[in-house]
Parts: structure tokens; C-alpha cells; sequence
């Protein structure tokens, strides 16, 4: 079962996805900002992590930054309810860009194509 | 191979190196030695530093004007044997050299470089004193500037290696120490390495070897002599090209187990200072009658290796009026499949199956200057994702074609 980390810090869109994505099959592990978001990566070793980018404390954009000098690795879907963002350099560090809708169909292909890219490790 | 080395200060360690490697470079290769000098003093002044110019035994003075050209940090000339040329031959000894100089992080400028500045040194370095062990460049560019890079080298390492690095052969870059260790020892080299094969190379190499990879923003745009998608293509295309199917053949078992593509982190250092760069006109027409004339010659060739259904469509495409001609990506893909595939199996002499594909690199090319002439950067940017995407998608067909081979 794929791990699915989510950082957003409203808490309609921590449970909405949450219920959908364990719908889907995915262990959905929450969290409402990023402040320990590097620790938690490092506990937890989703298989994916999921992020908002304009948050009251943090931008995703700098979480991303920060996330992608240790874990390189780790497919991240920036979510955001503004599509100003993706043309930001910052937002190339993403596997995608999902603009937040109330339909998560989208969000979930990306999910699904994100947790598919396969590079060998050897 | 190093058969010269002058090295006044007798420097026997630096943490960081920039190097220059040049070819008679002699009117040029002051400017991005100052400009290095500057950005070591500026961004790495707590560190030792050292430049080195890794030249070809220039008969033009190109080692007393690097030598003679003031600066406060030490500099060291090395070059390979008279006998001996090409950028890649300069960075092997670039590589040996930084080992054994035990740096830490290794910058490389190209020596004709006019838009080199203190920052690019910075932005080129200091990623590979924290976590990175390769730093790309990521230059503004005009859309018609780099074809090879966006219509072959990116499309390709990126739907091989699932890396997306935008300018896997830019010319300048970073590499850490032990990235120089990896590049020092691999078996793989090969003449077209040794030329300018060494940009993707290295790139390869470092996407093969698991490397932490970044791509660093350099602001202004690179500014060199500027050359025209119709312009003659020279040596380098066989090169990159050659050392890019060279490089499928040794690294096959690892391509073949990856599956789409991930991203690589930018870097954004200093966008305030992003510049628009120069315009790149582009000769329609000759790009035109270099795909057409050059298919004609050819279809004995590319019939002897192509399925028919490849074949056929490309065919189709050439049949195809001037003003509503279009070289479809998806198309594009198999045939540097196609061809990577009877590389492999060597269906015609190497040389001729490159020579064979410059004619169809010129219409995709001409395709992609027709289709973006409307569009902004950004858009140009997406339909270059849309064009990687198809070579992701078509490497089922890649994967069917080689092991049938």
C-alpha cells in the first residue's frame, strides 16, 4: 500500500483528501504545515507527497527546495488553488502541478502516474 | 595524458577548481578567467581556490594570455599532448587534475564564454559544496538556439535515464570530487567523448551513477557566437549524437529498467537579473531543402532498417507540400529509436547512419521553428514537455526494436 503524505494547512482539504485517497487504497498520512515536514519525510518514507504551496507560515515552493537536497528521489505533486505558481522555477523541482478542484480526478492520475516513474536504484 | 603542466605557485590542493578549457582561445580567454578570479574571491574567499586553463597546446598564445592575465588566485596551465585535441581530451585532464588536487567542487566555463560572470562560478559551485554531486546550467535562450539539446539530447537522456535535465549539453558545469573520481575512472570513453561528446557524457554519467543532480539558474543568457538551426552543423552533431548511442550500448540494462521520467531541482539564483537574449534567426528555407534533398538521397538507407509502418509514415511526411509541412514529435521518436537501434547493430556503417540522420534532424527542426514561431518561451517550454512526454510513451516501441536487434 503506497504512502501518501499530504501537507496543506486547511483542514477541509486534509480531510477530504484523506477520505478519498483511503478510498483509493493509499495510506494518507496529513499534516497542517512544514514545520517538522523534513523529519516526517525522513520517519515515514512516503511513497509520495503531496503539497500545498501557499500556506500561512510556509511556502511549498522553499519545502520543496529544502525536501529536494535530501530526497531527490521522492515524487512530489505541488497542489495549489493557483496556477500563477507553475511557471515559478521553483515549481520544476515537482513531478506535477495539480490546480485544487473539489474533483480529484486529476489529482489522482498524477498520483497514480508519480508512483509508476521507476528508475533502478542499481 | 597530460603531457604539459606549468604551475608557478606549485599548487598541490584546492577545494574549489574552475576550469577553462580552450583551444586557441587567445582573444578570448582573459574575460572568463578575470570573471573567474572575481567569483572565487567574491562567493569562495574562507576557501582555497585554484584556475585552470586545460588547453589543446594552442599554437596561438593562448597559454601566456591565460598565464599573463592578473589575478589573486593561483593559476595552473595544463595541456594535452600536440597531437592530441578536443574539449573532451581537456577535461580528462581536467579530471585528473582535480583529483589530485583533492577538490571538493570543480566549476567548468567554456573559454569563448562573453556572458561569464562572478555569480555563474558561484551558481555553478556552491550546490556541490552541499549536497549536489552535478550542477547543469539553466540558461535563458531563444527558443531557436540549442535544437540539438531540445530536439535530441533532452527528449532522449530524459526518456532513457527518467532525469529531466533541460540543458544536458550546455557547456558548463559542476561536478563535485567524487563526480571527478567517476569521470576519471570510467571505462567508456571514446573519441567522440573525447570532442564534444564530453557535454552529454558527463551528464549520462552522472545520471547512471545515481548522482545528486541540480540545475542551476544562470540569469543571463549564454552568450557566444550565435548559430542558426540551419547552419552547419560541423562535427558536433556526430559527436553528441554518436557518444548518446554509444552510451545506450554500454548502459542498456540500466535504460531499459526505467520507466517515465523525474524531475531535477532548479537552483534560482539572482532572477532579477534574467536577461532576454539574443535573437537566433532562423533559414527557413535551407532548412528545407537540407530535409528534402537529404531524404531523396537516402531512402535505400533508411528502408534498410526502418518497420515499414515507420517507414512509411516518414515517407509521407517528406511528400508533404513546404507550407503545411509538419514533422510530428511522435514520429521524431521513433525514428532516433529506429536509429539508435541499427547503431546498435551497426545495419549501416556509424558514420553513415549519423550522417543519414542530419536530413531528418533538419525537418523536425524545421517542424519545431514553424510550430513555436507564434509562441512565447513558456509556451515553447510546454511543447517541449509535450514532445519529451511522446518519447516516454513511444519507449515501448524503443524496448521492442532493440531486443529484436
Amino acid at each position: 500500500m503506497a504512502k501518501i503524505l499530504i501537507v496543506d494547512d486547511e483542514e477541509g482539504i486534509r480531510m477530504l483528501y484523506s477520505m478519498e485517497l483511503e478510498d483509493e487504497g493509499y495510506q494518507v498520512i496529513a499534516l497542517a504545515d512544514g514545520r517538522e515536514l523534513l523529519e516526517v519525510v525522513e520517519r515515514e518514507q512516503p511513497d509520495c507527497l503531496v503539497l500545498d504551496i501557499k500556506m500561512k507560515e510556509y511556502s511549498g515552493l522553499d519545502l520543496l527546495q529544502q525536501i529536494r537536497k535530501k530526497h531527490y528521489d521522492l515524487p512530489v505533486i505541488l497542489n495549489s488553488a493557483y496556477s500563477s505558481f507553475k511557471v515559478d522555477l521553483k515549481a520544476v523541482a515537482a513531478d506535477y502541478y495539480v490546480v485544487k478542484s473539489s474533483d480529484l480526478t486529476e489529482l489522482k492520475e498524477k498520483l497514480k502516474a508519480a508512483l509508476e516513474t521507476k528508475i533502478p536504484t542499481e | 595524458m597530460k603531457s604539459v603542466e606549468e604551475n608557478p605557485h606549485n599548487i598541490t590542493q584546492a577545494e574549489i577548481v574552475v576550469g577553462i578549457p580552450s583551444y586557441n582561445e587567445a582573444e578570448c580567454i582573459a574575460f572568463p578567467t578575470e570573471q573567474a578570479d572575481k567569483g572565487l574571491s567574491k562567493y569562495f574567499k574562507e576557501r582555497s581556490c585554484v584556475i585552470i586553463n586545460c588547453d589543446n597546446n594552442s599554437p596561438d598564445d593562448t597559454r601566456h594570455v591565460f598565464m599573463q592575465t592578473p589575478t589573486s588566485n593561483p593559476k595552473i596551465y595544463i595541456s594535452t599532448p600536440p597531437d592530441v585535441q578536443g574539449k573532451g581530451n581537456n577535461l580528462r585532464n581536467l579530471f585528473a587534475k582535480a583529483v589530485e588536487l583533492s577538490a571538493s567542487a570543480v566549476v567548468v566555463v567554456d573559454a569563448d564564454l562573453a556572458s561569464v560572470t562572478p555569480q555563474w562560478v558561484r551558481n555553478l559551485g556552491e550546490p556541490l559544496l552541499e549536497e549536489f554531486d552535478y550542477v547543469a546550467p539553466l540558461y535563458v535562450r531563444h527558443k531557436y538556439e540549442g535544437t540539438i539539446a531540445t530536439n535530441i539530447a533532452y527528449p532522449l537522456t530524459r526518456a532513457l535515464y527518467g532525469r529531466r535535465v533541460r540543458q544536458p549539453i550546455g557547456g558548463d558545469f559542476g561536478f563535485s570530487g567524487k563526480m571527478a573520481r567517476i569521470f576519471n575512472e570510467a571505462a567508456d570513453w571514446t573519441d567522440d567523448v573525447g570532442q564534444f561528446g564530453i557535454d552529454i557524457w558527463m551528464t549520462t554519467v552522472a545520471m547512471r551513477s545515481h548522482a545528486p543532480i541540480i540545475q542551476s539558474f544562470m540569469g543571463k543568457p549564454k552568450v557566444q557566437m550565435p548559430k542558426g538551426p540551419a547552419a552547419d552543423l560541423g562535427p558536433t552533431f556526430a559527436q553528441v549524437v554518436g557518444t548518446i548511442f554509444d552510451l545506450m550500448c554500454a548502459y542498456e540494462e540500466f535504460w531499459k529498467g526505467v520507466k517515465w521520467s523525474r524531475p531535477t531541482a532548479v537552483l534560482g539564483f539572482g532572477l532579477g537579473e534574467m536577461e532576454i537574449p539574443p535573437t537566433v534567426e532562423v533559414n527557413v528555407q535551407g532548412l528545407w531543402e537540407k530535409f528534402s534533398m537529404g531524404v531523396e538521397a537516402r531512402w535505400d538507407l533508411y528502408r534498410s532498417f526502418m518497420p515499414p509502418a515507420t517507414f512509411d509514415k516518414l515517407q509521407e511526411v517528406a511528400g508533404l507540400p513546404r507550407e503545411a509541412f509538419e514533422f510530428p514529435p511522435v514520429l521524431w521518436a521513433k525514428v532516433l529509436y529506429d536509429f539508435a537501434c541499427a547503431y546498435k547493430k551497426r545495419a549501416a556503417p556509424r558514420e553513415n547512419l549519423i550522417e543519414g540522420l542530419v536530413p531528418l534532424y533538419h525537418g523536425r527542426t524545421l517542424s519545431f521553428v514553424v510550430e513555436t514561431e507564434p509562441m512565447n518561451t513558456q509556451q515553447v517550454e510546454e511543447l517541449i514537455e509535450d514532445q519529451c512526454l511522446q518519447f516516454e510513451k513511444c519507449k515501448p516501441y524503443l524496448l521492442e526494436r532493440w531486443a529484436a536487434h
